[in-house]
């Protein structure tokens, strides 16, 4: 195993400034997508089918939706992309290096 | 693709949770062993840049939007069963911190866009990887979508809240996925490609996801 740090490694370094521009291209995605109107097949096919009504949002999550509270629209969705990328990052290389520690 | 709580039945959300769960624990004992820390990284990274993808919501002319998925592109980048581990991280995140997808449907959301996407999409990439490899990434991503689809529309059509409109669901949900499917092959391409150039051939070898 490399006793490099993540951060002497350049493929890290590179993948994180990949992560860094997605997360800024998010409230540009959500602009875009917002001026044409999101719609996806499964909520075309509620709608066809009389189910949409029978969906109810999630009360346990702690946030109601991408953009984070407070923030308008743009910044919000900027934050939110932000903590979940970063949280996203966290969860995945700690749950990585438990499961590897369980083997 | 994210099923809201609601549409099923909860003995239909409690079933497949159930599922989901035993398929990712068999999918981790498989998968542990080939954890390095150079794959340990990768890991985070491609369920961070999954997480980000499905953040870009591209417009398509005509009135609707669709986002990258990415089962196909954390298999094919990681190997099927922690590619699989990285999207139900995703879809995890997805709904308990964002309310994107229900918690009573994480299960159901978890089988189709993690465990049925990536291993679909993975089978398909490696039936076709030694003929084109550019080809077998676009296909595996396209069908690996549109077979999450089918079975989120299996899902959704059987359940009280749409009343056994079980063709008309599949109809909607497969033909629509089928037609963005293309794009979520073009995506999987794209971003492997652009994974492959952070330099990550550059690294430790693995035996199975992406080769250096």
């Amino acid at each position: 195993m490399s006793v490099r740090t993540a951060a002497d490694d350049e493929w890290v370094q590179r993948s994180l400034a990949g992560l860094t521009v997605m997360v800024l291209l998010a409230p540009v995605f959500a602009w875009a997508a917002a001026r044409v109107g999101y719609s996806e097949p499964m909520e075309n096919a509620a709608e066809a089918a009389g189910a949409a009504s029978s969906a109810v949002a999630t009360d346990v999550s702690l946030l109601s939706g991408y953009a984070l509270p407070g923030l308008g629209p743009h910044l919000g969705t900027l934050g939110g992309a932000l903590l979940g990328t970063a949280l996203t990052l966290a969860l995945g290389v700690g749950f990585a290096r438990l499961l590897a520690t369980e083997s | 693709m994210h099923t809201p709580d609601g549409y099923l039945h909860p003995w239909m959300a409690g079933a497949f949770l159930a599922l989901a769960g035993v398929v990712l624990s068999v999918a981790a004992m498989r998968a542990r062993d080939s954890l390095t820390e150079y794959r340990i990284q990768l890991f985070g990274v491609v369920a961070a840049a999954v997480f980000a993808a499905q953040l870009l919501n591209w417009p398509i002319p005509g009135g609707t939007s669709a986002h990258f998925v990415g089962g196909a592109f954390a298999a094919i980048a990681l190997g099927p069963h922690l590619g699989a581990l990285a999207v139900a991280l995703v879809v995890t995140v997805q709904a308990l911190v964002f309310g994107d997808g229900g918690a009573l449907a994480l299960g159901a959301n978890v089988w189709n866009m993690a465990i049925v996407q990536a291993y679909v999409g993975y089978a398909v990439y490696a039936s076709l990887v030694d003929r084109s490899e550019p080809l077998a990434m676009v296909a595996g991503g396209w069908v690996g979508i549109t077979a999450a689809a089918a079975s989120a529309s299996l899902q959704l059509g059987t359940a009280p809240a749409f009343g056994g409109e079980l063709l008309s669901v599949v109809a909607v949900m497969v033909g629509g996925h089928a037609v963005l499917g293309l794009g979520e092959g073009l995506l999987t391409l794209v971003g492997y490609r652009l994974l492959a150039r952070t330099g990550v051939e550059t690294g430790e070898r693995s035996p199975v996801g992406v080769r250096a």
